[in-house]
């Protein structure tokens, strides 16, 4: 690498000491945090080891006692719980499929039973409730249609249905939000977007009205904010840049600026990835920060897929092979 | 340190304590964690120093304090005690539909177990609010019950939660849960829709930009009849007013206005629908108009303008709908209303010292508000070209170019392709 390279001013990803804080993180269980954190284990699970994978160091964690934990949070119904013991719920389904496909073990689940949990929660109006409760949202949308879509179950829902909910979301400043009406968020974008990308619905955004608001997103110091009026944070690099991508309009903001951005909210000396600089890191944000730098094509990060949100080559040997 | 894991006698009996204070105060209307050093300094605030005061909890004029030096055990407590009874209840409940036939009663009767799983759950969603199993095994059980006391008191649960967790999405979707319960096996109540709104708006003042409480807001929308709707647009106005920098606040009167708006869409909807609404929408335009030259650079001000101005040129200048795909068509109306927009822009671009940084970011948001409206009808960059002459617009275009160069090349790819259709 050349000395006059401007990337030694703006501080390197420590990506080793990333490894360790998530190899470290599953340890610690004694903080008031993430003993609340318990019930969604699934999901940090994902964070954690999608982090993992996107530094080639996923071989540092033992495959079968992850896999045997996450078959204890699976019910009679097909869908998983965030922890043993819990309930089931489409966030943390999704989580466990993605968990499976990182580790190439999707072929240990019953899909037509996961499946069919899935499919069984779309309504009447093409809405998705997020459990067997009826509370609908846009994002749990996106994670049915991600779901099936890794299992290749898509055929089981109504998908025109599902796409014309969505459609249904998009607001007059070209976000959308969780249900009709709602006020426009990044997150709930993504999931729309991510929806209609896997679905091949791109043509239902309009793609320059939202390009606008999203890229709008991006303040002074080159962070993202979610929603307007908002301060920075590294979870929206993720959210908002995917959506970005998928719609093909990430040349509309400064990807430098963000790069430093992100690479300012590590803690260098113990590892993990913070909201914004000085705050203190989690799990969470390790994962959306080191994502974000993936789809910034920042060197020694793996590719990973703005819509399924897991690593290319992980979608690549799902959906090439029959 | 008191954060060191304690017997698991001490643990219940934390536990126990904990349920106690909750029981024997039911007005109990706010929750919060202390650090324990605050317990002697609110104790004479509160003029009281009772003898055998507690040091894990709080409780005075219906306010309870948690000390933060107990907050892992017992929340670890809480987890267990519940899991367990919840286990329990579920097996008795599989054991009775199992041998209903036959008749076999099982040794605890399910009340009893139902109360547990209640007392417990409570316990631990006041500690760990987005613990979904929790909130969903009440469901379970309230839903068995069905009482429309039970639901009033769930609002209050959860209420009191969320005094502690304002963004506490499962808790605020547990509370659209109740209302939905309570409107199908009673009546719709007007009421608990005008109190939960009032609710969001006291949360909104504590917790900036919550958006699972605006969003609990706008999904209160459809429930309104439509005075409910017009008495909530002047209601909120006054907050919004004194919270400018809140998006989510306007979000709402744009949700409130499109409710309004609804009916004028369908065809052969009434003259006095159309006249209602073109009021509300002038009034809302003046009204924002002052609050953006009132506060400099505020861009929820601006973003709610971009809609206001938008639906006004797509549903009152003489406009139908531009929804359907047919083009705004240019007349008198438009010229008047684009005039004062001008008027407006050229207002916010001359300031006394550009390093002012609310002036420049005044600047940026009235051009591009501009732009964006151009984006969205076209028809208007002419109607822009000729009122405003091409050094001010110059001017305009440089402005945004300095701080988003590519909506500005985007744009401007955008008319010059249409201008070379055009020739
Ligand atoms: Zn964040």
């Amino acid at each position: 690498m050349s000395s006059s390279s401007s990337s030694f001013q703006m501080g390197q990803l420590v990506a080793d000491k990333h490894v360790r804080y998530i190899l470290m993180a599953e340890k610690k269980k004694e903080s008031f945090e993430s003993v609340v954190m318990d019930h969604l284990r699934m999901n940090g699970a994902y964070w954690g080891l999608t982090t993992l994978d996107l530094l080639d160091k996923l071989g540092s964690v033992s495959v079968d006692e992850v896999v045997s934990w996450l078959m204890t949070c699976q019910h009679e119904s097909g869908g998983f719980a965030g922890n043993t013991g819990h309930d089931p719920h489409v966030l943390y389904t999704l989580s466990a499929v993605q968990i499976l496909a990182l580790f190439d073990k999707l072929d240990i689940l019953d899909v037509g039973k996961v499946s069919s949990y899935v499919a069984g929660l779309q309504n009447e109006d093409g809405s998705f409730s997020g459990d067997i409760w009826g509370e609908v949202d846009t994002r749990f949308s996106y994670i049915a249609i991600c779901c099936l879509s890794i299992l290749k179950c898509l055929d089981k829902i109504n998908v025109e249905k599902a796409v014309d909910y969505i459609v249904s979301c998009k607001n007059l400043d070209g976000g959308f939000g969780c249900t009709p009406g709602a006020e426009s968020h990044a997150g709930q974008i993504f999931c729309c977007v991510g929806a209609l990308a896997i679905t091949g619905s791109l043509h239902h955004v309009d793609k320059d009205l939202l390009g606008w608001w999203l890229c709008e997103r991006q303040v002074k110091s080159g962070g993202l904010n979610g929603r307007p009026e908002k301060l920075p944070d590294v979870c929206y690099s993720w959210w908002v840049l995917s959506s970005l991508i998928m719609i093909d309009r990430v040349h509309w903001i400064d990807k430098a600026k963000l790069v430093k951005f992100i690479l300012d909210c590590q803690d260098l000396e113990n590892g993990g990835i913070s909201d914004r600089p000085d705050d203190a890191v989690d799990i969470f944000h390790t994962y959306f920060g080191v994502a974000g730098l993936s789809l910034l094509e920042y060197p020694g990060v793996k590719a990973i897929d703005p819509a399924y949100a897991l690593p290319v080559d992980v979608i690549n040997r799902i959906l090439l092979t029959k | 340190m008191g954060q060191e894991s304690c017997s698991q006698e001490d643990c219940f009996d934390l536990l126990n304590q904990f349920e106690h204070v909750l029981e024997s105060d039911p007005l109990i209307d706010e929750v919060g964690f202390i650090h324990p050093s605050l317990f002697t300094i609110l104790d004479k605030e509160a003029g009281s120093s009772s003898e055998e005061a507690s040091t894990s909890f709080w409780n005075q004029d219906h306010k309870l304090g948690i000390s933060t030096d107990i907050l892992i055990q017992l929340c670890k407590v809480a987890k267990h005690a519940f899991l367990t009874a919840l286990k329990e209840y579920k097996r008795h409940e599989n054991a009775s539909s199992e041998f209903l036939t036959e008749n076999i009663s099982s040794g605890v009767s399910c009340p009893t177990l139902e109360s547990k799983v209640m007392k417990h759950s409570q316990a631990l969603l006041l500690l760990s609010s987005d613990f979904g199993t929790a909130w969903n095994a009440r469901k379970l059980i309230l839903s068995k019950q069905n009482q429309p006391y039970g639901f009033t008191e769930e609002l209050r649960l959860s209420r009191l939660v969320l005094s502690n967790f304002s963004k506490s999405e499962p808790t605020w979707s547990h509370r659209r849960w109740i209302i939905k319960m309570i409107s199908q096996s009673f009546s719709t109540p007007q009421e608990i829709i005008t109190k939960e709104s009032e609710l969001v708006e006291s949360i909104g003042e504590r917790s900036k930009m919550n958006y699972r409480a605006w969003y609990h807001r706008c999904w209160l929308v459809s429930y309104m009849t439509i005075e409910q709707v017009l008495q909530e647009l002047n209601k909120c106005k006054r907050w919004a007013g004194l919270h400018v920098a809140d998006s989510s606040c306007f979000h709402y009167r744009r949700r409130l206005m499109l409710r309004v708006l609804e009916p004028l869409k369908v065809k052969g909807s009434n003259d006095n629908d159309k006249t209602e609404a073109h009021k509300i929408w002038m009034e809302e335009l003046d009204w924002n108009k002052e609050l953006v030259i009132r506060y400099l650079g505020r861009e929820a001000l601006w973003l709610h303008r971009r809609f206001l101005s938008l639906t006004w040129l797509m549903y009152f200048c003489g406009n139908q709908s531009s929804e359907t795909g047919e083009c705004i068509v240019m007349n008198e109306e438009i010229g008047i209303f684009v005039d004062n927009e001008i008027y407006l822009l050229q207002s916010s671009m001359t300031f006394p010292d550009n390093k002012f940084e609310d002036f420049q970011a005044q600047a940026l948001h009235a051009s591009v508000y501009m732009l964006w409206l151009t984006k969205n009808i076209p028809e208007l960059w002419r109607m822009l070209e000729e009122k405003l002459g091409t050094e001010k617009l110059k001017c305009v275009l440089n402005t945004v170019d300095q701080e988003r160069p590519s909506l500005l090349l985007h744009q401007i790819d955008i008319f010059a392709a249409k201008h070379n259709n055009d020739c």
